[in-house]
């Protein structure tokens, strides 16, 4: 196993080569199963509470459709970027395999920095955290996923320097699939959060 | 352990074919995704035709990338496709729960 660092001759699937990385992918994906239950919970909490809006704004005044769909544009490229960076790991190709990470985290700055921008602009209309029951839940559900990308953004940040410093190897390679698995799985949220909570509050 | 080779083997010849099914799979997403924005910016069909339209491109969307992006359509993905389903399955009856039974 160590000689493959060693010798600087990575095996085919640098992920997958020792029991250890196949190990790390499971049970990523195990965590994911009960990450999709963490957000169930809030999904589910927020369907039940959203007509409850109090004295706040409607949601179908609140939402504007613009800035939800450069945000979901923004997300979806930056999925592509990881995926991307995953086949230059495959291809053993470091260099733009970094590339395309820095790309991803600045992409999601970006959707970051929309979101910020969005909830600032809700706060001035009313809808504040303790508004109503819709509010408090919208705030939940949707900054729960923000603190994701934030958390995704760190920790990709933190893989890049990794990287620059030790190489890739089967001990670091596992952690780049892992982490592009994450950010996957933080757009497919996304999918059902702007289908959820922004269209279906649009349509009322 | 030759069985374990030839499913490498394969996996190799899969990936190698290089970003073309990835750029397919963002397209995809794309249009779905303009679908739904579509559907509601529009504001001529009515409301139950639209959510019809909203969970079906979303849950299209997710199979999208849930195989292609997080590769769950290529072998030895049985315990990750387990947790998934798990944890939707949870998700589907308090999602239920929520819309149909608490304070209704």
């Amino acid at each position: 196993m160590s000689a493959h660092d060693l010798n600087g001759a990575l095996p085919h699937e640098p992920e997958k080569a020792t029991l250890e990385g196949r190990n790390k992918i499971l049970g990523f994906w195990l965590f994911l199963g009960a990450e999709t239950v963490l957000f169930g919970t809030l999904f589910s909490s927020y369907l039940a509470l959203r007509h409850n809006i109090g004295d706040g704004p409607p949601a179908s005044e609140l939402f504007k459709l613009p800035t939800v769909f450069a945000a979901t544009m923004i997300l979806l490229t930056s999925s592509l970027m990881s995926v991307f960076a995953v086949q230059a790991l495959h291809q053993k190709k470091v260099k733009p395999m970094i590339g395309w990470l820095v790309a991803t985290i600045v992409l999601g700055l970006g959707f970051l920095g929309l979101e910020i921008y969005e909830f600032t602009e809700y706060i001035h209309e009313g809808h504040k955290m303790p508004t109503s029951a819709f509010s408090s839940s919208f705030y939940t559900l949707v900054g729960f996923h923000g603190a994701h990308v934030a958390f995704g953004v760190l920790w990709i940040g933190l893989l890049i320097l990794q990287i620059m410093k030790k190489g890739l190897t089967v001990v670091t390679a596992p952690k780049i699939y892992v982490s592009a698995i994450y950010w996957h799985f933080i757009d497919v949220v996304w999918v059902f959060i702007f289908t959820v909570v922004y269209l279906m509050g649009k349509v009322g | 352990m030759s069985s374990n080779q030839s499913t490498h083997e394969e996996t190799r010849r899969h990936r190698e074919e290089g970003p073309k099914k990835h750029i397919v799979a963002f397209v995809l997403s794309l249009v779905l995704t303009l679908i739904a924005f579509a559907a509601v910016a529009s504001g001529e069909i009515n409301t139950t035709f639209t959510y019809v339209i909203l969970v079906g491109m979303a849950i299209v969307q997710v199979f999208v990338q849930l195989s292609f992006w997080m590769h769950m359509k290529d072998r030895g993905h049985l315990f990750p496709i387990l947790g998934i389903v798990f944890g939707a399955v949870v998700v589907f009856t308090m999602v239920i729960m929520a819309e149909y039974w608490v304070w209704w």
